[in-house]
Formats: C-alpha cells, sequence, structure tokens
C-alpha cells in the first residue's frame, strides 16, 4: 500500500487509543478528586499530564495547573493535537484518506464519533458532570477496537492500525507506571487504585493479586501480564504479530521486527524482584524510549520510503552568481 | 398534452426530447410515458426521494463554488431519463469518433509532426502559438498510437430543430463520467421496470475499457502488465470523488504528487513495500501543475521530475501534455476544417456558428449583435466566464464589449442555439428544462464512444446554464440497442479485474 | 575562432538537500555562426543528465540528484568553433515588417512577455528612433541597439530576476539580461521580432568586454544579447551590454523570448536550506592564432568559412 496511507493509519490508531486513555485518565482522576481536597488533587492532575507527555505543552501555554484547565487542554483544546477532540479529528480524517482500504461500518463508526463530539457541548461536560462524555469516548474508541477486530481482514490495513494502537498503549501504560510509582510504596491503597483504574486494570489484577499494594505485584501485572490486554507486554506482542503480518513469509526478521522482538523479550524476562529494588524509573524511561525507538524504526522502514520533501527553486542568472 | 400525468406540460417553441409540437410523445418515448402516467404522482415522488437517498447514502456529491464559501451538494439527478434511439446515435457515434480522430492527429501533428496543417494554411500559426493551452514543454514528446485525447468529452446540444451540434470539445481533464455510471446505477434502483421494457445499452464497462486504453499508452518497455495508476491533486479538489472512483473501477491505484518520486528518470510510488515502478499515469491534473520543475514551480500537487521521465520514455500520461490547445474555442471554430484536412471528410456532427473575433468583418458583426449572441473566453472551463446577450444586463455586456476590444484572441462568439428540452421535476412540477450532452470518447486501440453520457439538466427556469457547479441537475441517458443486435456483452478477454460498480 | 569553455555552477547549502531536479542550458548551438565540436556534463554527487532539445531548439541536460548532499557541482565543458554572422545585404523597411507571412512567422517574438513588458516610456523612445532611423529597419535596430548602451550604465547588484523592463529603463542600471530584455522590448513596441539570447563572451571583462590578450584565459559570467529578425535576412545578432556586434568572441547557447524560455540553470531542490550559488565560466582560446577584430581573414580559415566569407564578398559587389 502506499507509504502515505500506511501512515496515516499508524497514526489514526496512536491518536485513537490516545483519545481512549486521556478520557479514562481524567475519568478516574475526576473521580478520585471527589474524596481528596487541596494539594494532593492537584498533583494528580499534574500526573495526567505527565502520563499523557503533555505536560510542556500544557506550561507553555501559561495557565494555572488546575482541573478545569488541565481538562480543557486535554480534551476540547483544537490547538493541542493531542487533545480528544482534535485526535478524533484527525483519526477521521485520516480514515477518510484510506476510505478505500476500510469497511464501510469502520468508516461510519469514526465519522460518527467525530460528529458526535462535534455536536456535543463539551464545555459544559467539563464544568458540570464529565462521565457522560468520557463514557462516550471510551465507549466509542472500544467500538471502534471491536468493530476493526471483527470486520477487517487482516492485511496491511488492519496491521497498520493494530501497530500504532499498541504501541501508544504500551506507551500510555508504562508511563503511568513511571508517573505513579513513587506514590505506590507506602501501602497506599488509593494510589494502587488510581494507577490501576486508570489502566482499567483493576478488576483483572484483583483476580490475580486481590488488594495487594505491593508495588512488585502492580509493576507485574501492568509491566508483564501476558493475559491482561493493557500491559506492556500484551501491547508488544500484539505489536510483534502485526510486524510479522506485515514482514510476509520471509524466514529473516526485518529491522523493525529485531528491535521489538529484543525489548519484548529483555521485558519478558525482566526479574521484578530486581526491577523493584534497581533503579525504577530509569529503568522505564529506558523501556518508554525504546518504544518510542520501535516508532520510529517503523516509520523509516515503512513510511519514509524515497524521502519526499518540499521542494524550493534554484536557478542561476547570465552575469550574476546570484539567486 | 393529453396524457394524464403529463398533462398541461408545453413543449412552447422548443425542440423537446419527449414530444413533438403537436404535443404527441416521441414513438420511443411512448412507453416511458405510459409507465410514469400508471405510477401516479405518490409513487413518482417516492421514487424521487429514494434517488435522492441512494445518492446521499453514498455520498455522491459535487461542489457548487460560491462567493463565499464552497458548499458541497448531493448530486442531483432527475428521474424521467434521456432516450436517444439506435438510429440517432449511431450518426452521433460515427461523429464522435471522426472527430477526436482528428482531434488526435491534430495534436500529433502539432506537437511531433511536420505542423502540416499550419503549413499549408488551415489554421493560423500565431493561433496556436498564443494559445494558452499550447505547451511548448510537450513538442517533440511522441505518445504511444497518438492517443493523446485517451479521454474525451464532447459537449453536444440539440437546436430548435433537432439537430445535434459540437457546443465543445474538452480533451484536458473532461470529467462527469463517474456520474454517468451512478446515475445508471441509481436508476435502476429506482425505475428497474422501465429498464425490462427497453433495451438500454450498458456503460458499466467504463472502467475495463479505461484500463485497457491506459495500457495501451504505456511505454513499450513496460511489457504486458503495465503498472496504471490515477494522480489526483488530492480530497480537496471538486473532481475527487471522480478520480476515487475511477480507480477503484479499474482496480488501480490512487496516487497524489507526494506519493511519488522520480529517480533516473523513472517515475516509482512510495509503497510499504519499497518503490513500485509506475508505467501509466492518469493525470486529474493541469499541465500547469504537473512538474514544477517545468511548468508553474508553486506546484505542490505535481511530480518533479515527470516530464523529464515523460521524454526519457519511461513512463506516458493520459491525457498528453498539450492538449489544451486542441479545446481553446478559437481552435474549435477551425475543427470542421480540420476533419477535412485529416481525413477528407465532411464533419458529420457541425459546430455551432461560430464568430471568430479578431477577424475584423466578424467582430464588427458581432459587437453590432452583442445582446444577440453568447461570447466566451477561449480557454476557460465549466461554464465560467460565459455571458448570454439576450440574458445579460447593460453592465456586462459593456464589459464583454470591453475585453473584445482589447484581448479579441481570447474571445469566440456563437450563435444562442435554442437548446433542447427535456421533461424533467421541477418546484414548479413537471416542466421542460434545457438540456445538453456530454458523451465520452476513449482513444485506445481503437476509438471507442461510451453509449450515451452525461446528460446536464439547466434546473432553473429558462436558464440555459447546465453545468452543475452553477446549480444544474443530471438526467440518466438511455442509448437503445437496435432491434437486431444483441445488448453488448463483455469485450474480449483481457486479463483484467473485474470492476464492479461499487 | 576555436574555444574551449567549462561552466561550472556550485550550489552551497546550508543544511542537507535530499533531492533536487535541475535543467542545465550550458550548450552551445551550432547555426550559421558556430559549430559545436564537443560537449559534456559532469555533476557531482553523480547523477545521469538526460538530453533533449527544447521547443526552441536548445539543448538541455535535465539532472536528478537524490542522494543527499550539502554541495551540488554541476559542470559543462564545451568546445566550439565560431565566427561572423554573414554580412546583411538586405535594406527592408517598415512596410516589409508587415507582411503577413513575416508576421506569423514570428508571431512569438513580437508579443511582450513577463521581462519584456513595455510601457510608455519604452514605446516613446522606440518610436523617437524610428522617426529618426525609418523606414530602413536595420539602421532603426542597430540605434535601439545604442540606446540601450547608452541609457543603462552596467551594475551587477542592482537589479533583481522580477524586475520589469520599464523600470530598468527608468533606473538606468542593470547587467547583461536587463540589457537585453531592454533591447528585445524596444524593437517589440514598434512591431520588430526580437528574442533574447543566452550565451557566453570570450572576454576578460564582463563590464567591458574587451577583448582578452594572448593566451590569457577569460574568467567570467554567462551572457545574454538579443536578436532581431530581419525581413529577407533572418535574425540580426547584436550585443547592447558591450556595444559591439556578435561576432566570434561570442558563443551562442540558445534562444527564447526572453530569458524564462533559456535560463543556464533552474531546477528544485527539497529542504529550507538557503543555497549559496557560485558560478563562474572560463574560456580558452584553442586554436593558435590572434583573430582581430577588424575583417582580416583568419590566416588559417577553414574551407567552409572561406568559401561563405567569398559569397559574401561577391553579393556585396553585386548590391554596388
Amino acid at each position: 500500500m502506499l507509504a502515505r496511507h500506511a501512515e496515516s493509519l499508524f497514526w489514526a490508531g496512536r491518536y485513537l487509543e490516545r483519545a481512549e486513555g486521556t478520557a479514562r485518565l481524567l475519568d478516574v482522576t475526576y473521580q478520585g478528586s471527589l474524596q481528596v481536597a487541596g494539594g494532593e488533587g492537584r498533583d494528580a492532575w499534574a500526573h495526567v499530564l505527565d502520563v499523557l507527555q503533555a505536560r510542556k505543552e500544557f506550561d507553555r501555554r501559561g495557565r494555572t495547573l488546575d482541573e478545569g484547565a488541565v481538562c480543557t487542554f486535554l480534551v476540547t483544546d483544537r490547538s493541542n493535537p493531542g487533545s480528544i477532540v482534535s485526535g478524533v479529528a484527525t483519526a477521521r480524517e485520516n480514515f477518510r484518506t484510506v476510505r478505500e482500504h476500510l469497511s464501510s461500518e469502520m468508516w461510519e463508526n469514526v465519522n460518527g464519533f467525530h460528529l458526535d463530539l462535534q455536536a456535543r457541548n463539551i464545555a459544559a461536560d467539563l464544568t458540570g458532570e464529565p462521565y457522560a462524555l468520557y463514557d462516550l469516548v471510551k465507549v466509542r474508541c472500544q467500538t471502534l477496537g471491536g468493530v476493526a477486530a471483527q470486520s477487517m481482514p487482516r492485511d496491511e490495513t488492519y496491521s497498520f492500525l493494530r501497530l500504532g494502537w499498541m504501541i501508544e498503549r504500551a506507551l500510555i501504560t508504562c508511563r503511568l507506571l513511571n508517573v505513579n510509582y513513587a506514590s505506590l510504596g507506602h501501602d497506599d491503597y488509593d494510589a494502587m487504585l488510581l494507577t490501576l483504574r486508570s489502566a482499567s486494570a483493576l478488576e483483572a489484577y484483583r483476580r490475580s493479586f486481590q488488594s495487594s499494594t505491593n508495588p512488585t505485584h502492580i509493576a507485574a501485572f501492568l509491566l508483564q501480564s501476558r493475559s491482561f490486554p493493557r500491559s506492556v507486554l500484551f501491547c508488544l506482542q500484539r505489536a510483534e504479530h502485526s510486524l510479522e503480518n506485515l514482514a510476509g513469509p520471509s524466514t529473516s526478521r526485518n529491522r523493525a521486527q529485531r528491535i521489538l522482538g529484543r525489548i519484548r523479550s529483555q521485558l519478558e524476562f525482566t526479574d521484578i524482584a530486581e526491577f523493584v529494588t534497581g533503579d525504577v524509573h530509569a529503568t522505564l524511561d529506558a523501556l518508554e524510549q525504546s518504544i518510542c525507538d520501535i516508532a520510529d524504526v517503523v516509520a523509516n522502514q515503512y513510511f519514509r520510503v524515497g524521502s519526499e520533501y518540499a521542494l524550493q527553486s534554484q536557478y542561476v542568472l547570465p552575469g550574476e552568481a546570484m539567486v | 398534452m393529453t396524457h394524464g400525468f403529463f398533462d398541461g406540460y408545453l413543449t412552447e417553441d422548443f425542440f423537446d426530447e419527449a414530444f413533438e409540437a403537436d404535443g404527441a410523445p416521441r414513438p420511443h418515448y411512448r412507453q416511458l410515458i405510459e409507465r410514469f402516467t400508471n405510477l401516479g404522482e405518490d409513487d413518482i415522488r417516492h421514487r424521487r426521494q429514494l434517488g435522492e437517498d441512494v445518492f446521499k447514502a453514498r455520498g455522491i456529491t459535487f461542489t457548487v463554488y460560491g462567493e463565499h464559501e464552497d458548499i458541497e451538494r448531493t448530486w442531483p439527478m432527475d428521474l424521467f431519463p434521456r432516450i436517444i434511439p439506435a438510429s440517432e446515435w449511431e450518426v452521433i457515434e460515427r461523429g464522435l469518433a471522426q472527430r477526436v480522430t482528428a482531434l488526435n492527429r491534430f495534436l500529433d501533428d502539432i506537437y511531433v509532426g511536420e505542423q502540416a496543417a499550419i503549413n499549408d494554411g488551415i489554421v493560423p500559426r500565431w493561433l496556436i502559438t498564443s494559445s494558452s493551452g499550447f505547451e511548448r514543454e510537450a513538442v517533440n514528446i511522441p505518445v504511444p498510437n497518438g492517443a493523446r485525447c485517451l479521454v474525451a468529452g464532447i459537449d453536444l446540444v440539440r437546436d430548435r430543430d433537432g439537430i445535434y451540434r459540437v457546443l465543445e470539445d474538452n480533451i484536458r481533464n473532461p470529467s462527469g463520467i463517474s456520474y454517468v455510471l451512478e446515475n445508471r446505477a441509481a436508476m435502476m434502483k429506482v425505475l428497474p421496470a422501465a429498464f425490462r421494457e427497453h433495451r438500454v445499452r450498458p456503460v458499466d464497462q467504463y472502467g475495463r475499457a479505461l484500463l485497457r486504453a491506459l495500457r495501451n499508452v504505456a511505454p513499450p518497455a513496460a511489457g504486458d502488465s503495465p503498472t496504471v495508476a490515477v494522480l489526483t491533486p488530492g480530497a480537496y479538489n471538486s473532481a475527487y470523488f471522480e478520480h476515487a472512483f475511477l480507480a477503484r473501477q479499474m482496480g488501480v491505484e490512487l496516487v497524489e504528487g507526494r506519493d511519488l518520486v522520480v529517480d533516473d528518470h523513472v517515475v516509482y510510488m512510495r509503497t510499504t513495500g519499497g518503490l513500485q515502478r509506475v508505467d501509466v499515469l492518469y493525470r486529474r491534473i493541469d499541465d500547469a501543475f504537473l512538474d514544477p520543475v517545468v511548468f508553474r514551480n508553486d506546484s505542490t500537487v505535481g511530480v518533479p521530475g515527470l516530464m523529464a521521465a515523460l521524454r526519457a520514455g519511461t513512463i506516458s500520461i493520459a491525457n498528453a501534455a498539450g492538449n489544451g490547445v486542441g479545446d481553446d474555442k478559437a481552435v474549435y471554430a477551425y475543427v470542421p476544417e480540420l476533419i477535412k484536412y485529416y481525413l477528407g471528410e465532411e464533419a458529420i456532427i457541425p459546430n455551432a456558428t461560430t464568430y471568430l473575433l479578431w477577424d475584423p468583418d466578424q467582430r464588427k458583426h458581432v459587437l453590432d449583435r452583442l445582446d444577440q449572441l453568447v461570447v466566451k473566453p477561449v480557454a476557460e472551463s465549466g461554464g465560467y466566464g460565459i455571458v448570454i446577450g439576450p440574458k445579460a444586463s447593460d453592465e456586462e455586456l459593456a464589459v464583454v464589449r470591453h475585453n473584445i476590444l482589447t484581448d479579441p484572441r481570447n474571445y469566440i462568439a456563437q450563435e444562442v442555439v435554442s437548446l433542447s428540452r427535456s421533461p424533467s421535476f421541477t418546484d414548479d412540477g413537471l416542466a421542460g428544462r434545457h438540456i445538453d450532452l456530454r458523451p465520452f470518447v476513449l482513444t485506445g486501440d481503437r476509438v471507442e464512444v461510451i453509449p450515451g453520457g452525461l446528460t446536464r439538466v439547466a434546473m432553473r427556469a429558462g436558464s440555459l446554464v447546465v453545468n452543475s457547479s452553477q446549480g444544474g441537475g443530471s438526467k440518466d441517458t438511455w442509448v437503445l440497442a437496435p432491434i437486431d443486435q444483441p445488448i453488448d456483452v463483455a469485450v474480449d478477454g483481457d486479463d483484467v479485474p473485474e470492476a464492479e460498480l461499487v | 575562432m576555436r574555444l574551449d569553455v567549462r561552466y561550472r555552477t556550485t550550489f552551497l547549502y546550508n543544511g542537507l538537500v535530499r533531492e533536487s531536479h535541475n535543467e542545465l542550458r550550458a550548450c552551445p548551438a551550432s547555426d550559421d555562426r558556430q559549430q559545436l565540436i564537443a560537449y559534456r556534463v559532469s555533476v557531482s554527487p553523480s547523477a545521469r543528465a538526460l538530453a533533449f532539445t527544447d521547443y526552441w531548439g536548445t539543448r538541455v541536460d535535465a539532472i536528478g540528484v537524490r542522494e543527499p548532499h550539502d554541495v551540488l557541482e554541476i559542470v559543462a565543458e564545451a568546445a566550439v568553433e565560431t565566427g561572423r554572422r554573414r554580412p546583411i545585404v538586405a535594406s527592408p523597411t517598415f512596410e516589409d515588417l508587415k507582411d503577413p507571412a513575416f508576421v506569423d512567422l514570428h508571431s512569438e517574438y513580437l508579443a511582450p512577455t513577463r521581462h519584456t513588458e513595455w510601457g510608455r516610456s519604452i514605446l516613446t523612445q522606440a518610436e523617437r528612433l524610428r522617426e529618426l532611423n525609418g523606414p530602413d529597419v536595420v539602421r532603426t535596430v542597430l540605434a535601439l541597439h545604442g540606446l540601450v548602451g547608452a541609457r543603462l550604465s552596467y551594475t551587477p547588484g542592482s537589479t533583481t530576476i522580477g524586475i520589469g523592463v520599464e523600470d530598468v529603463l527608468a533606473g538606468g542600471k542593470g547587467v547583461c539580461q536587463d540589457y537585453a530584455h531592454l533591447a528585445v522590448a524596444l524593437c517589440r513596441s514598434i512591431s520588430i521580432p526580437a528574442r533574447y539570447v543566452s550565451g557566453y563572451l570570450f572576454t576578460s571583462n564582463d563590464a567591458t568586454g574587451e577583448e582578452v590578450q594572448d593566451g590569457a584565459v577569460a574568467r567570467v559570467q554567462t551572457h545574454a544579447w538579443f536578436e532581431a529578425a530581419i525581413p529577407g535576412f533572418g535574425w540580426f545578432p547584436l550585443d547592447p551590454t558591450n556595444r559591439t556586434e556578435v561576432a566570434a568572441r561570442h558563443v551562442k547557447i540558445g534562444h527564447g523570448r526572453d530569458y524564462d524560455d533559456v535560463p543556464p540553470l533552474r531546477g528544485l531542490y527539497s529542504g529550507t536550506s538557503v543555497p549559496h550559488v557560485d558560478a563562474s565560466v572560463e574560456i580558452r582560446r584553442m586554436d593558435a592564432t590572434r583573430v582581430p577584430t577588424t575583417t582580416v581573414q583568419p590566416p588559417t580559415p577553414r574551407a567552409v568559412e572561406s568559401r561563405r566569407r567569398q559569397e559574401a564578398q561577391q553579393q556585396q559587389q553585386q548590391q554596388q
């Protein structure tokens, strides 16, 4: 398929996952804030920005860090390409350019999602009760994932879409753990709840670890669970499947496959006990960087084929060596 | 008018497609008129709504360019089709094939030949060299089989006497075929029974025919299975729907300039599997924007290095560069002479009577009768810039007069053709509306005329402007098969993908 | 004279350029005054040049570079034999300019173009000179040519590519393409077909056009002049920048309606870097003897040239 189309699908996947992740984080943080007041509350909102790697962008706008400003920035700010509204609009636009490759169900779903958001009075949602809005976003994103899984053949189109989706999900989960890890070490039940709920992981976690607030368990679950679909390992494995589909029947692995394979197996065979006694943040920073590197390698392999750049004109005049 | 539903329908002073002057239905419309009469108002209203819903659901729109904003409208198709009997079409078909053949010969003569038509005084040299459509960059670049007008849309009108005339030639980027196909698909859903009663020649083989024609112009080195792609300026172009539609119909890739790269004078598509060579480009981009190295250097939709690749013979494009000199409205006036010159035949379909404004006598004649004539700029399309004398205000006529006096080379004048009318469903009920016809002609290994074409309707009462971008409508066009012939079946068995009407 | 020309253009970018497409028009033409002997183009980074002849008869090399580079160097090397133009033996009048066949043949060179759009001042000057020198077209053309040289002073950097020719006249300054465009505009304004010529001048000084001393190498820029169409004769070349006739020291590359039709080098490159352009022409005289600027024939003429000169001399005698 055209490199440009593959790139559109990849980024559509990333933006949709980010929209869902943002909605979930804001929802959980909002619920948490109902029972907490003062300085702790402010930290929670700052953490949301950090998980989404949006802190610098937010600070550049020079607004006070409070619930209203953060929510507006992350949900409805059109000048923020990572906001929910912008992200869904971009995903829809990207889907439009590759419409030939998508089922009409996929198109109608993302188009409907975008139009619903446009029609909604989001400012009112945010100042009033935002549940309905966050639910809408989560459900629509999950529906899209479901429609994709049910209606799309496992071809290049599906693989690039899922690749973007999984890479973004892995990144968000990794950062979630990184940002919240400091608060997890003190037998803090609320911190555990917040973290796991932010990854929609609470119920699944309880089945394995009950009410344990042991950071080792939390880290193990979010990083290495083979069954929980939002764990970093699970996402990297799915990303690997997508790369396999793309590489086709060849027996040798391409560069993206080799790098992803290495990172996935490193994570898979990490000893969690060692992990928690070491420099957790450095390790998680490195993991996050590796995932970003994978995205870069994928881009170089599949999207930046025969580089394409805007062209300027140059000419030479007789009598003068000047442009 | 005595036919129930058609009670009160007036042909007035115009040639009506469906009714004779005395009100009797023309033979080839009798069955259809009967059917409509039997359907009744409610049923008809229901079917009209159904038609609209079909287009809306499929997202078939077009853009109307306005002063303040561009509006996307659902494609308007009138329920009452236009029917052309076999005997009539046979003449039109021959006339169109003749005309396109002559145009191809003319363009080949100008660009790679001896310029014989100029040297023998058939057309003046300055007319060619001063035409904005004359592309010096295309000179000496041959086109396989001389198929320069691979796709041509020749606009026909019918005058008060029912005679078909060519109103203008469109051989650069003629559009509209997608609407022809969509109209047919919609009509088959909305009036299926009518199709059973008429032997309507199909049009859905277009995608296959177009692909065949495109493969036919591939460079010899491309081999048996040339790679074809459709080059579009992108989704913001008003005809984007058609570009995507045709790419789908042919089963080929739809690309934008940025998807292509020229390396060592060969054109490639940037794909996830690496660079893939392109042999034929169906380019729906104007010459001026095609290659910023050679044409407008601010074009962001073109392909840098494409013209060099064309010269190197590694790729072919359709339609060829430089066709604008052939559909320049000033050159249009000479086409009957060109037909005689290249083919030794009289033009089967005549032109509309045209006056050339650089000739002092003709110019005086025109200026004396400005309010009775139609004045057109030579290089515009889509109906823009046309002033219809009888409908124009004094101010508009003054502007036209000034334009003619300062820049006579760039305007022609024509007698107003009293366009034929067809019964159409309007806001005021069933009434006659002026129509024209744009048949499509393909030049592959032979010249092929698609049965029918796009019938455009001027929806405002009394209006002669049929272009969709200015509020026109359309009708499905039925060419009836001759009694003794079977309706066309699929052509010779190429291994061309079965294109479905999506 | 036999000349070796080496035209080098170097683009220095302040960043990395990944893709560039260029068209080079540097090859000497072969016509009734010149004969191309050899021509070669080399590019660094290496790229293949596609050669073709454009509409105006100029040899073009299309050069596409697709490896990352921060320097692009294009070198054109040519060997060419040049001579004088044949003498003009016709004396057409302005009436002859109106002949429909003549007008039709030269229609492309009569209309104003982007760089030759004349206005009041130019038209006034041209009409004045026609008054004084008409109805003789050749005399008028020479007068127009002289006017350009008289009105403009050679000042590099005083004009830019987009300047209108009326502004050139008003400003009184320019470089060779401005001189050429002005001369063309003056001619066209009074219906004398004229065309812009791109080429090289074997001189030691771009500004003065003076001759090169024996054995020395000329280091100059590319040059521009013009040609006027004379009924019954053909194209009459003149160099307004140096106020001279066009003769053996002039090497023609090609002609067109104006600079846009025959730029020495134009192209596109990717990215946002700004190029610094360095272009230079080196010309060496390769035949042993020096040709003076008088009508004395060169000591070792080629057979063809000799015969042509004899014929020309015969013509002049018949005219007398």
